[in-house]
This record gives C-alpha cells, structure tokens and sequence, in this order.
C-alpha cells in the first residue's frame, strides 16, 4: 500500500510529524566539535593593570550637555577605551606625577540644574577607577576648562584648584588628609602653575606673575614679577605648557616664547619667536589685526616633551584674533635651540595637542567630530584614529607629564 | 587704562606739567593782577559781537552724519553683517562664545522663558557695519537651564584670557542670578557707544 504524503498529513499527529520533517530538512546545520559545555558565569568588574606610558586621561567637556561631562581612560597602543568616571560642568582632570592617583574637579547640583551646589575634588584609583575621597570645596571657578584650573604639586601632596567667586583665589588642598588648608588670595591674577612642592605662580592681568609660596608653618607668601609681557597686544596663552619642577614656555599670541623659571623669585628669560625658529618673520600682534601669518592657537594648544625638551605647538594660518582657531599642523621645536625641527601635518584640523613622555612618543589630536587621532610624535605618522571617541575633546593628560 | 598706555601717558603727562609749569610762570612774571582782570573784562564785553550763527549750524549738521567711509577695526568686522542677529557673523558677535540666545528662545538682549540674565558680564567692542561706530557690547549669559545647544559661535575680537575676566569669553557669568549658575545661551547687549 502506499501512503501518500498529503494523506498522511491529514489528522492531527500526521501533521505534527510532518511538520517536524520539514523542519528538521530546511534547518541550516552546524558541524560541531566535541567541546565541553560552557560554564556558568559570574558577574564581575575589571580592574586595570598598572598605567603604561601611553595610557592616558582624555577629558571629553561634552558642551552640548555640559553637566555630563566625562574623563575617559584610553590605551592608545590598542586604541581602545579601558574605562571613563564622571566629570561634570566644566570639570578638571589632573594625573599625580607618580601615577598613583587622578584627580576630577568637578561641579554638581542635587537636582540636576537646581538644588544645593556641591564643587568636588574627586581623588581616584586609576586601577579600579573607584572613588577614594569625594571631597567638598569650598567653591571652583566656572569657566570653559582651562588645564591649570586644577594642578598638582611635584610630590603629589597638595592640589590647586582655581576658585573665582568673582575674587580671584586658589585652594590649597592636602591630599593626603584631603583637608582645604587655605584659600590663597590672587587678586587680579588666575590660574595655578605648580612648582615643587609647595608653590604655585597666577598670571596677572597686568602682565606679571604672582609666586606663592607655603612655608613649612603653612603661611603663604606671595611676592609678584616684574612686568614681562603687555597683555592687551600680545597676552600669554593660559594652556602654555610646563614641568613639575616649574620650568614654564609662556606662548603668546603671535608666537612670542617666554622660558620662566617659575619660583618665589622667578626667572624670566628672553623671549623667541615661533615663526622666527621656522624661518618666517616674526607675527604681529595686535596693533596689525589684518597680518595674515602662521601663528599658534587652539585649546590644549601646546606640549612639552620634557626630557628631549621639544615643544610641540598646534599651528594654523589666520590674522590676529585668531588665537583660539584649530590648528591644522604641529610645529615640533628644539627649546635649547629655538628652531624648528619637525613640521607635522594633521589628519584633521585639531584644538589639541598631546604628547606622552617615554622615549617613544606618540602625539594625540583630534577635530570636530571627537575623533582621537594617535601619531608617531617622532615620525608624525597616523597610527590609529578612534573615532568619535567623544564629543569635545578638550585634555589629554599622559603619565608623568 | 590699558597697562601699555601707562608708561606713556607718565612721560607725556610730565612733559605737560613742565610745559604747563614755565608757561603759567613766564605769564606770572610778565603781568600784573589788575592787567589781567582789564583783559578778561574787554574779552568778555566783545563775546556778543562774536557771530554763533556758524557754530549752532555745525552742530545741527551732526543730527543727519553725511556718508562717510569708515575703516573696519578688525577682520571680523570686515565681514560683519547686520541683518541676522541668528547668525555668527552678526556685528555685535564679535567676541562671543557659547549658544546664541537668538536661536534658544530668546532674543538678541532678552533671555528664553526659565532662564535669568547674569547681572554682571564682560565687554566687548564690537563695529557695526551699518552706521560705521563701534559699540560697547555686554555679553550677559543667561543661567538656570543646561546648555542650549542651538547655534553655537566662538569669535574671538579682543578676546583675553581668564586673567584678564574683563575681556574672556570663556568664564560663565552666572553668578548672583538666584538660578543654578548652570549656562544656557549668551546674549549681546548695547551699552554704549565707543565713537
């Protein structure tokens, strides 16, 4: 007898059967090996292997929502993002010079855009990322980041953090007790660039520096520069870069450097010219707004390799006025020298510069749409480019710089 | 004053004082009391015969300027305009930085509903290519809401860092506004005039 395909599929259990053949014979097969069942699984958290010298802090200021901001941490031999903590309205990052802690200086309100105003500094392990002091400030200056809003000192015992409230003044905050010792006032001057252990100097709107020093009985002395520059023709630009030990090159403007030995008495050298140690003429400042000329500008504008003392400087063609323009190349310069040694074309027009400080150097820039593009420092070849890593990418903070 | 203009004020306001100085004592020397009260008596007796007519006429004439050619202070002015107060080239945006109040609800000196005005601000000067003057411009930020998130513009005209807060874009004006201190937009008002 036979038994036709469509009869047996008639009742209920033929169709079940059937069904179950047809499926089995359209199912895609997969040959298997014989590997053991996987196991169960248990949730955990990574935690981060000692920082090599090119893991590196990014701070992403994310503008267009300014309260969300956030500092990534990025291996950028990989190009890969390890971990982020919150750094929110305007926030500050700082890296100990040992690499044992990081810093976020940070704005927060209970209730999101209103409720009660907490400033932070915020100390971190950088292996876990976990939070080890969350401390209140009596205030910080609210002000589009400016790197030397918060500061380390040399041994890694105080921090500095800006405070305009509208005074100008800086808290002096023990990091081990992570206690506000004092709030030194600076009147008329901003900012903290640290020197050793135990000073820091402001720049002054009339063209000085005010040094202040914290003795061992805890008093601050401040005394002030002479006069080195005039700030309303050619001001110094405030992300000029330095050393712990308070080794600063003040840019200006028009690309005018001041080397200064930052100190209770400070040493303020002869300035060079940027454009000069390219072989150009020098750039004007502001009494001829019109000159079209290379000049420096930018965010994170400028890096210091310290131990080869190279300068690297984001540079861009424009008039005056022009001082916070994306550079399009980085000028690499010998500070002994004053020349020019490397000229380095970017990927893409960038507000920063970065650079780590091994004797391998990589270089970090980025542009609009918050890529993080990672160079040879030495060779200026693209390595790798992360893309839209961010939103604003506005620091990056490498080991020991 | 501008710390550069200082020092030479200092040298020619002494070279004024001695100038002043030999001046009034060659006078003193020269000339008795009653002598010089004889001539400001007939000076101020010939002040009527003097005609005004010339003078009132100048004056009026400054009520309607003629046209006249006036030379942009700065490349952003060169390219300034002043019809879109939306846009990043308006005149008076010469030196902000941040959202446009313009295009956040608000207007060109006014603040979006659920926002407070900053009372306190820094200044720029801005040139206005319509009446060739250039003008005081107060660029107060308008606080309590997160960033606005519209047009945003950074223009830099006489920009200056943080150390000098009277001339950076960069610092949130939001103090003493009763809100958050949390910046939504900026916007740019006349408050003077600079010519």
């Amino acid at each position: 007898m036979t038994v036709s395909y469509s009869g047996a599929c008639r009742n209920l259990f033929g169709l079940f059967l059937c069904g179950l053949v047809a499926s089995t014979a359209l199912s895609p097969t997969v040959a298997v090996g014989a590997e053991p069942v996987l196991q169960t699984e248990q949730s955990d958290t990574i935690t981060l292997p000692a920082a090599g010298p090119h893991t590196i802090l990014v701070e992403d200021a994310v503008y267009n929502h300014n309260k969300d901001g956030r500092v990534y941490v990025v291996d950028a031999d990989h190009g890969r993002r390890l971990g982020m903590v919150q750094a929110a309205y305007n926030a500050n990052v700082a890296q100990s010079p040992d690499g044992q802690h990081f810093y976020v200086a940070e704005t927060t309100w209970a209730h999101g855009n209103r409720g009660q105003r907490d400033d932070l500094l915020v100390q971190y392990d950088p292996h876990t990322l976990a939070v080890l002091s969350d401390e209140k400030l009596p205030a910080r200056a609210l002000v589009t980041p400016k790197k030397n809003d918060l500061a380390i000192s040399a041994d890694g015992g105080r921090a500095y953090v800006y405070v305009m409230s509208p005074t100008n003044g800086v808290e002096v905050i023990d990091t081990h007790n992570h206690t506000v010792e004092q709030t030194v006032e600076v009147p008329g001057c901003a900012l903290a660039y640290p020197w050793g252990n135990s000073g820091f100097s402001s720049l002054c709107a009339d063209g000085t520096l005010a040094n202040v020093s914290i003795g061992t009985d805890g008093k601050a002395s401040l005394t002030h520069s002479a006069p080195f520059f005039v700030p309303d023709r050619d001001g110094v630009l405030e992300h000029s870069p330095g050393t712990h030990d308070g080794h600063m090159w003040f840019i200006t403007d028009s690309g005018m450097v001041y080397p200064v030995k930052l100190g209770a008495t400070d040493e303020i050298g002869t300035p060079w010219s940027l454009q000069q140690g390219a072989g150009m003429p020098v750039a004007s400042d502001a009494r001829a707004p019109f000159d079209v000329a290379w000049r420096p500008g930018g965010w994170q504008l400028a890096a210091l390799h310290a131990s080869s003392g190279e300068l690297y400087v984001l540079m861009h063609r424009g008039t005056f006025w022009t001082h916070k323009e994306d550079g399009t190349e980085v000028w690499v310069f010998d500070t002994n020298t004053h020349k020019r040694v490397r000229r380095i074309p970017l990927p893409a027009a960038s507000p920063i510069v970065g650079v780590t400080q091994d004797d391998h150097p990589l270089m970090f820039t980025s542009d609009e749409a918050g890529d993080l593009h990672i160079l040879d420092a030495r060779s200026g070849k693209l390595q790798r480019t992360m893309k839209h890593l961010g939103t604003d990418l506005v620091f990056t903070v490498a080991p020991g710089e | 004053m501008l710390p550069s203009d200082r020092a030479d004020n200092e040298r020619n306001g002494s070279l004024m004082d001695r100038l002043t100085e030999n001046l009034v004592r060659r006078l003193a020397g020269q000339s008795s009391r009653r002598g010089v009260l004889a001539r400001l008596g007939a000076a101020m007796a010939a002040v009527p015969a003097f005609p005004l007519l010339p003078v009132t006429r100048a004056s009026a004439a400054t009520a309607t300027p003629a046209a006249r050619t006036v030379k942009a202070p700065s490349p952003f002015a060169a390219h300034a305009q002043a019809k879109d107060d939306t846009a990043c080239d308006y005149w008076r945006y010469c030196a902000i930085d941040g959202y446009l109040c313009t295009s956040c609800g608000g207007g060109i000196h006014s603040c979006p509903p659920g926002t407070a005005p900053s009372p306190t601000s820094w200044i720029g000067s801005c040139f206005n290519p319509q009446d060739g003057r250039s003008y005081l411009i107060a660029y107060r930020d308008c606080c309590g809401q997160d960033a606005c998130d519209e047009v945003n513009c950074l223009n830099t005209d006489g920009d200056q860092p943080s150390y000098r807060p009277m001339a950076n874009n960069d610092i949130i004006w939001c103090f003493g506004t009763g809100t958050s201190e949390m910046y939504n937009c900026s916007t740019a008002a006349i408050i003077g005039s600079t010519t």
